[in-house]
C-alpha cells in the first residue's frame, strides 16, 4: 500500500455493512482502529433524530459501531474535547479536517496523533431550515422521514412507507433552502487534506452502493487501513481506472456548481462597503457565540477580540468583528458555524468569507489544505541577513 | 465656528483633522524629536504613541483609533534592516498588508493608513511625512467610523 493509491472497500461484518453507508467501511476502520489499540478515543456522530447529530468523544467499539450511518455534522473543535496528544481517530467532512489541520498548526492538536478519516462532501444542510422545507416545499411531515440522499441534483427523501419524494437542489436553494450558503460555495468535496479519503463517488458496477472508494493521502492513512485489514474487519480491492474518473468528474462538476454559486453569494458589495458591514453588524449582541464555535480560532479566554470590546462600546462598529475579521483573514475556512449559531441572524461566514477570501488569493494561501505556515506568522528569522 | 476664530481660539475657520501616530521607539520617535530639535514646521494634527517597535503595532490599537475618532493613523519605524529587534518592523510590513486589506474591503478610505520609515536623524523627514499625511486626509474630510459628538 502507498500513497496516492485507490481502493474500494467494505466491512466484512454483515451488520455494519448493511446498517453503514457504502458497505460500512468507515464505521469497521474506525471500530478496529480502537479495538487493536491504535487510536484510544473515536469521535462519532450521535443522531439526536433524522436530521441533526451531535459529535461525541468514545472508547467503546459497540459506540462507534451503533453510531453507522451516514450523517454529517458540524466542524468540532477537537482541542476542546481532548487532551492534547491523545490517540484519536476522527471521521471528518473537508471542514472538518482542514479545521483540524488548523488547529495543529496553533499547536492546539497533535497531528502525529490524529488520525483523520475524511469523508467526500457536497454539503451539509441546517437542521431548522431542513424541516421547514420539508414542510414547504415538500409538503411532507418531518417526522414522518427516514432517510435522505442526494443522486443526479435531487434531494431525495423516503418517508416510512417507502416512497422517494425528490426535487431538484437548485430549484430548493433557488427558494433559500437546500444546503448551507456556505455549503453551496465551498470547493473542496473531497478531502485531500485528511490522510484516507473515503467517499461513495466512483463505487461502480457490481460494488456500487456496496463498497467506500478510499484514496490515501498519507502515512498515517495506510496506518489506519492496513489495521482494519490486519484485524479481519474490512476487505479491499484496487480501484480501477474507470471508478477514479468517474470520481474526478463527480468532484469536478460540483466544483463548478460551487464556483457559480461563491459569484451569486460573493458578489461585490453594491453601493457603500460601510453602510453594508455598519448596517449588518448593528444587530450583533455581543454574545461572543460565533468565536466561541469559530474552530480556526485557538484564543481560547482572553483573546484580544473579546478582551478589548465589551458590550457597552458607544463604536460605530464593533471592534469585536473588526478584530475578528483581521484575525481570520488568513484561517477562515467558511465552515458556515458562526452563522449558525449567531442568534440575531447575522450573516457572518458570509462576511468573513469577504474579507479572507482576496487575502487568501494574494497569498496564494489556502488555510487548512496542508501544513503549511498561515502568512501571518510566516516571518522568516533569518530575512534581511540577519 | 465663526465665533470662534473671532476670539482667535483656533486661529484658522479650517477642519483640521485628529491624526494618531504610532512611532518606534528606537527611531521614529527620536526622529520626532530631531524634527523639534531642527525646528521644522509641521500641522499640530498628530498624537504621537510611543511603541517600542514597528513590530509592537497590533491591529487592535489601529481599529480602536478609527472607533475612538481618529481621522487617519500614520505607523511608522525603523528603515527595513534597522530594527532593532531584528526584524520587527518586517513583521509590522506583514500586518500592514492585512490590515490595508481589510480597511479597503471596509470601505473606508485607503488614504486613511500609511506605514513609513523614518530614522531618528531624519527629523526634516519627519515634518514632511506629517505634512504630507495631514494633506491627504483633509481631503478625504472627518472619517465616517467617528462617533457621535467627537470633533
Ligand atoms: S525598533 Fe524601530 S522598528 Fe523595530
Amino acid at each position: 500500500m502507498d500513497i496516492g493509491d485507490c481502493y474500494v472497500g467494505w466491512a466484512t461484518d454483515e451488520d455494519i455493512r448493511t446498517r453503514g453507508a457504502s458497505g460500512g467501511l468507515v464505521t469497521a476502520m474506525l471500530a478496529a482502529a480502537l479495538e487493536k489499540g491504535l487510536v484510544e478515543a473515536v469521535v462519532v456522530l450521535k443522531k439526536l433524530g433524522e436530521f441533526e447529530a451531535v459529535p461525541v468523544v468514545t472508547s467503546d467499539p459497540e459506540e462507534v459501531k451503533a453510531a453507522a450511518g451516514s450523517m454529517h455534522s458540524v466542524p468540532i473543535v477537537l482541542s476542546r474535547y481532548l487532551d492534547y496528544g491523545t490517540k484519536v481517530a476522527l471521521p471528518a467532512k473537508p471542514c472538518d479536517a482542514r479545521s483540524t489541520l488548523e488547529q495543529a498548526k496553533r499547536g492546539q492538536v497533535d497531528i502525529d496523533t490524529t488520525y483523520i478519516v475524511g469523508l467526500n462532501c457536497g454539503g451539509t444542510m441546517h437542521p431548522a431550515v431542513t424541516r421547514e422545507m420539508l414542510d414547504v416545499m415538500y409538503k411532507l411531515d418531518p417526522e414522518d422521514i427516514e432517510g435522505e440522499e442526494i443522486d443526479k441534483g435531487k434531494l431525495i427523501f423516503e418517508t416510512k412507507d417507502g416512497e422517494e419524494h425528490a426535487i431538484k437542489i437548485d430549484e430548493l436553494e433557488e427558494e433559500g433552502y437546500g444546503r448551507r450558503e456556505s455549503c453551496q460555495y465551498c470547493a473542496v468535496n473531497i478531502p485531500t487534506m485528511a490522510d484516507i479519503a473515503c467517499g461513495n463517488w466512483g463505487v461502480i458496477g457490481d460494488l456500487a452502493g456496496k463498497g467506500t472508494f478510499v484514496e490515501i493521502n498519507t502515512k498515517k492513512g495506510i496506518e489506519i487501513l492496513q489495521n482494519a485489514i490486519d484485524a479481519g474487519a474490512v476487505e479491499i480491492t484496487p480501484a480501477d481506472d474507470k471508478g477514479k474518473a468517474i470520481r474526478a468528474k463527480v468532484d469536478g462538476a460540483m466544483m463548478n456548481v460551487a464556483a457559480a454559486a461563491n459569484d451569486k453569494f460573493l458578489a461585490p458589495i453594491e453601493g457603500s462597503h460601510l453602510d453594508y458591514y455598519m448596517n449588518a453588524l448593528s444587530d450583533c449582541i455581543n454574545c461572543g457565540a460565533c468565536k466561541t464555535v469559530c474552530p480556526v480560532c485557538a484564543c481560547g479566554e482572553g483573546a484580544k477580540c473579546t478582551d478589548f470590546s465589551s458590550a457597552s462600546d458607544t463604536y460605530k462598529m464593533s471592534l469585536f468583528h473588526l478584530v475578528r475579521f483581521v484575525h481570520l483573514m488568513d484561517s477562515c475556512i467558511g465552515c458556515g458555524q458562526c452563522t449558525d449559531v449567531c442568534p440575531v441572524d447575522i450573516p457572518l461566514t458570509h462576511i468573513y468569507q469577504r474579507f479572507a477570501v482576496p487575502m487568501q488569493e494574494e497569498f496564494e494561501y489556502k488555510p487548512g489544505m496542508d501544513m503549511t505556515t498561515p502568512p501571518f506568522f510566516g516571518v522568516d528569522l533569518v530575512e534581511e541577513g540577519h | 465656528m465663526a465665533e470662534a476664530t473671532a476670539t482667535g481660539t483656533t486661529g484658522t475657520d479650517e477642519w483640521q483633522p485628529k491624526i494618531v501616530m504610532f512611532c518606534c521607539n528606537w527611531c521614529s520617535y527620536g526622529g520626532a524629536d530631531s524634527a523639534g530639535m531642527g525646528r521644522f514646521q509641521q500641522p499640530p494634527t498628530v498624537r504621537v504613541i510611543r511603541v517600542m517597535c514597528s513590530g509592537r503595532m497590533d491591529p487592535v490599537f489601529i481599529l480602536n483609533a478609527f472607533l475612538e475618532g481618529a481621522d487617519g493613523v500614520l505607523f511608522s519605524g525603523c528603515h527595513i534592516g534597522d530594527c532593532h529587534y531584528v526584524n520587527g518592523n518586517y513583521k509590522a510590513t506583514i500586518k500592514y498588508k492585512f490590515l490595508k486589506a481589510m480597511v479597503n474591503e471596509l470601505g473606508l478610505e485607503d488614504e486613511r493608513l500609511k506605514l513609513d520609515w523614518i530614522s531618528a536623524s531624519e527629523g526634516e523627514r519627519y515634518a514632511e511625512v506629517v505634512t504630507e499625511f495631514t494633506e491627504q486626509i483633509k481631503k478625504v474630510g472627518p472619517s465616517p467610523l467617528k462617533p457621535e459628538g467627537v470633533i
